[in-house]
């Protein structure tokens, strides 16, 4: 044996060694790089199938996000809030239709108000006129443009009266429970002014006819212009009724 | 057992006493609206406001509530004209929200600022001043919050085509005592 043949023998088991080596290293480094990808590519790159359960739990918590939205910025955690407070939800709840009601309620009653005021005018101009239109100022055949001018005051007092009632009647009710203050006056005043309002035009009528028959005004007709007083005055009170107190 | 629940109970209470916020609660209320009319000054006056205060790290939260409706005017009418002019059908209660430091809570003078809610809208108000008296456990506070119809986008009601002023104060007079 040479020694170079004896000294390449220990040489060929190195290589044969190192090579073996080499080879478990690169077969372990290769196992380790593929594990890796695939446990990176199950995770992140390939999502799961869906399933229903997660679609639920994907709605519960889009759901409760919105929750949280919806809940107003400023509120903190500790911070009461109106069910802390005892207030029931029918309390708190917003009532939109009586909100409409109400609306309707108080344009209506605007109207009434307007249309009531407005009627001050050709009531006082009927009680002005009603100076002309007695019995003294004609007899038969006469001049009746003072009767007549009254009488066409009086009945446009009444209608625009009737107009405003109407406001008043039509406007949809509210739930008030124990009626206070002027408003209560002026509904008892209703019960003065409106059979006199009626009765007013109706002795009115009669008073005219009989004039104009050239009779003196007698029976229940007499009670025309005490009727009518007694009405513009109820009536008038029931306009300061709902404005009282004033203060100058 | 029973000797480990009763360790429990007295080695946990402490933390129980030291983890749970003080809390306010209103129990006496009055507010006051003052609206003024070139012919007439009316008042209306709830004492239907609820209250509470939460106090922890340092500060107090305290929150006010009130039925629009509680105020009354003494006349159902006007009444009614306030509940449709506010929208207190849609918007029934009206809130107030402050903040105190826990530290300012025993003041004479507590200056507050306010978020109110009222009307669908809400307005706030900084340095609003109130006084406070104790008796005991018993602090009363009074003041009045500056508000106004524009703030909450209230049209001015009118009578007899001459608007309200726009001024609208509250008079705030509450009784407050710890829970």
């Amino acid at each position: 044996m040479s020694p170079l043949y004896l000294g390449s023998r220990p040489a060929s088991w190195l290589r044969l060694f190192a090579m073996a080596l080499l080879a478990v290293a690169s077969v372990a480094s290769a196992q380790s790089y593929s594990s890796s990808d695939t446990t990176e590519i199950s995770s992140a790159a390939l999502p799961d199938a869906p399933s229903a359960i997660q679609a639920q739990q994907q709605q519960q918590q889009q759901q409760q996000q919105q929750q949280q939205q919806q809940q107003p910025a400023t509120q903190k955690p500790n911070e009461p809030s109106l069910s802390d407070l005892g207030l029931s939800p029918t309390q708190t709840a917003p009532n939109p239709a009586l909100q409409a009601r109400l609306d309707r309620h108080t344009h209506m009653l605007k109207i009434h108000q307007t249309l009531g005021l407005i009627t001050l005018i050709p009531m006082a101009a009927a009680v002005i006129s009603s100076g002309g239109a007695t019995a003294h100022h004609n007899t038969t055949g006469g001049d009746t443009t003072g009767r007549d001018v009254h009488a066409a005051l009086g009945g446009l007092t009444v209608a625009m009266y009737g107009a405003t009632a109407y406001f008043a009647i039509a406007a949809p009710k509210i739930p008030e429970g124990h009626v206070k203050g002027g408003i209560k006056v002026h509904k008892y005043l209703v019960w003065v002014h409106a059979p006199g309002m009626v009765l007013t035009p109706i002795l009115g009528v009669m008073a005219y006819n009989q004039l104009n028959n050239g009779e003196k005004v007698h029976g229940i007709a007499s009670a025309h212009a005490a009727v009518a007083w007694t009405t513009v005055a109820a009536y008038g009170a029931s306009i300061i009724a709902v404005s009282w107190p004033i203060k100058l | 057992m029973k000797i480990i629940r009763l360790a429990a109970l007295f080695l946990l209470s402490p933390v129980a006493f030291a983890q749970s916020p003080q809390t306010w609660v209103l129990t006496q209320s009055t507010l006051s609206y003052h609206m003024v009319h070139p012919v007439h000054t009316v008042d209306g006056t709830s004492h239907g406001a609820r209250g509470k205060g939460v106090c922890g790290a340092g500060v107090c939260d305290f929150l006010v509530a009130a039925p629009v409706k509680s105020f009354d005017s003494g006349d159902t009418n006007r009444d009614e004209h306030m509940l449709q002019v506010t929208r207190g059908a849609e918007f029934p209660i009206v809130t107030v929200r402050f903040r105190l430091p826990e530290s300012a809570i025993n003041s004479p003078t507590l200056d507050c600022d306010l978020e109110v809610q009222f009307a669908g809208n809400t307005a706030h108000y900084t340095h609003v001043a109130f006084q406070q008296t104790i008796q005991g456990k018993t602090h009363h506070i009074t003041g009045t919050v500056p508000s106004t119809l524009t703030d909450f986008k209230i049209p001015p009601p009118s009578f007899l085509t001459v608007p309200i002023k726009n001024e609208i104060p509250v008079k705030v007079d509450t009784t407050w005592q710890p829970q």
